[in-house]
């Protein structure tokens, strides 16, 4: 395993450092320009984004029921999607005066009805597993190691 | 991770997730990686690359995959990073020069693969909010996500193959009410994918196109055809509704003008082609006009000849475009006067405009003014 390790590292290394070769065969100015982007990605994830997603965890578990977090989870982690989808074409950035064959959806209505059904989904999830027994795995899979049900009497 | 706590977020986290959301992640980057190769290679061909003309939708399946797993690669970042987010906070913070290059390789990957996904995703929607130029930045960084994935891989090999082995092991906390565990998290992330993909599929993939709420492109357009490039953007009006039109191919010495009536009076044919845009949409027509070959057999070019395809689109980078000659003399390959049984609107090429089988649609030239066989 060591070789192909070492091997996938070497490979890896050349081929990041073609891709570098083929980066810097821009314009200084170009070049900060693209740094600057990769940059910002990284900062808004780790400084923005993911304390944003700590904040938001931590207060949903204070918050909601046990019941609903799986629901409530899941479907941020849709809208978190639909959002980052939504983006460049919610207020068409990239509109063409000339061209009625781009963003030529109304993407307002497409977001929110999307993010409805997402939300809808869960509150159905969530009012199914309500209104259906409490499967046994579930419980059994909830419990500790510690948890002994009582003999049952001894006749 | 650390085990005896309730399950919190941070228990939800783990190796085992990880790892899983990492495989699919590595096929939807590889599956980016060689289609974004293959559209780059068509447009900058080498004497090394083949590219077939059948399936005549091949080129439109390679570049459907493209961004559909480049938007499917979103939600599977999301859920990656979010689940490795609290190692970025582990000690110590600067540690020995291992870590440190570790730490390197990651922060590269990150901001590369950051990079390719945005601006990916803007270039769909024909937003160029950062100011430098998409394809060959698009290109080069390809690259260096490849380089660092492998890194990556060759560094974490031992503890991809320990994860995928295990469970996903859900941790038990007594509660009776059933909270989210890893599985949920799993389940969560493929229904995302999910979503995104339909979201925005459509816009390749006909019997989505309704559902397709977030796709930049609905299908539609003149002659119910989308486009990317209209005569008035090309500054072509004038001279394509010229009575002086004349489409001019030569073969070395051998120089022939058509007018469009001569080339209407030509035998026509009609091929259903796709025209499929680099930027991932596709549509399929019924395109009528004078097979490429029949034309070039009139100045007696060679079959085994390129053929450029030059526009009336002032020099730019797609106003002439070179066609290589396995497409040149391929049966189905159209100087194209009508789409879907209408002389062309003046945005989808009028009077003439090339369409051949499994080519980008940037290299499908439109307002064609001079066809010239090449060497």
């Amino acid at each position: 395993m060591t070789a192909v390790r070492g091997l996938l590292i070497a490979l890896g290394l050349a081929v990041g450092a073609y891709g570098a070769v083929l980066l810097l065969d821009n314009p200084t100015q170009v070049i900060i320009r693209i740094g600057v982007w990769a940059a910002v990605g990284v900062l808004l994830h780790d400084a923005v984004f993911a304390p944003a997603c700590l904040a938001l965890g931590f207060a949903a578990r204070r918050i909601l029921p046990r019941s609903w977090w799986s629901p409530v989870l899941v479907a941020t982690l849709c809208t978190i999607v639909l959002v980052l989808l939504a983006i460049p074409v919610y207020n068409k950035p990239g509109l063409q005066p000339d061209n009625a064959s781009v963003l030529d959806r109304d993407y307002h209505w497409g977001f929110w009805i999307s993010v409805a059904i997402v939300w809808g989904a869960a509150l159905l999830y969530l009012l199914g597993s309500r209104l259906l027994p409490v499967r046994q795995n579930d419980v059994v899979q909830q419990q500790r190691a510690g948890h002994v049900e009582a003999q049952p009497p001894s006749a | 991770m650390t085990g005896a706590k309730p399950a919190t977020a941070t228990s939800l986290r783990g190796t085992a997730i990880t790892a899983r959301v990492g495989v699919a992640l590595g096929v939807a980057i590889t599956i980016c990686f060689v289609t974004g190769f293959i559209s780059h290679f068509i447009q900058h061909p080498q004497p090394w690359f083949y590219w077939p003309t059948r399936p005549v939708w091949l080129y439109q399946l390679t570049q459907g995959l493209h961004v559909i797993s480049g938007i499917a690669a979103i939600p599977l970042l999301v859920v990656k990073l979010w689940s490795v987010y609290p190692k970025l906070f582990e000690r110590p913070i600067i540690g020995g020069l291992t870590r440190q290059l570790e730490r390197a390789s990651i922060l590269v990957l990150v901001a590369s693969m950051l990079f390719q996904l945005s601006t990916g995703i803007m270039n769909t929607a024909k937003w160029y909010g950062f100011k430098f130029f998409f394809t060959t930045n698009h290109y080069a960084m390809a690259y260096v996500v490849a380089g660092a994935v492998l890194v990556h891989i060759g560094v974490k090999l031992p503890i991809i193959r320990r994860a995928l082995g295990e469970p996903l092991q859900d941790i038990p906390t007594g509660e009776l009410a059933p909270g989210p565990t890893r599985r949920t998290v799993l389940n969560g992330t493929w229904l995302a994918v999910g979503v995104a993909t339909v979201l925005t599929a459509g816009q390749t993939v006909p019997w989505l196109r309704r559902v397709s709420l977030l796709a930049p492109r609905s299908g539609d357009g003149p002659q119910g055809l989308p486009v990317n490039r209209t005569a008035l953007a090309a500054g072509v009006l004038r001279a394509a509704g010229s009575p002086d039109y004349r489409l001019t191919v030569t073969n070395g010495p051998v120089v022939k003008a058509f007018t469009v009536a001569e080339l209407a009076a030509m035998p026509q044919i009609t091929h259903q082609l796709p025209i499929a845009c680099v930027e991932g949409w596709s549509a399929t027509a019924d395109w009528t006009g004078v097979p490429l070959s029949k034309i070039i057999e009139v100045v007696g070019g060679s079959v085994d000849s390129d053929v450029r395809m030059i526009s009336l689109e002032p020099p730019g980078p797609y106003s002439r475009t070179v066609l290589p000659a396995r497409h040149a003399r391929d049966a189905q390959t159209l100087i194209a006067l009508k789409v879907n049984g209408q002389t062309l609107h003046p945005d989808h090429g009028y009077p003439a405009r090339l369409i051949a089988p499994s080519r980008p649609g940037v290299l499908q030239t439109k307002w064609l003014t001079r066809i010239e066989v090449v060497g």
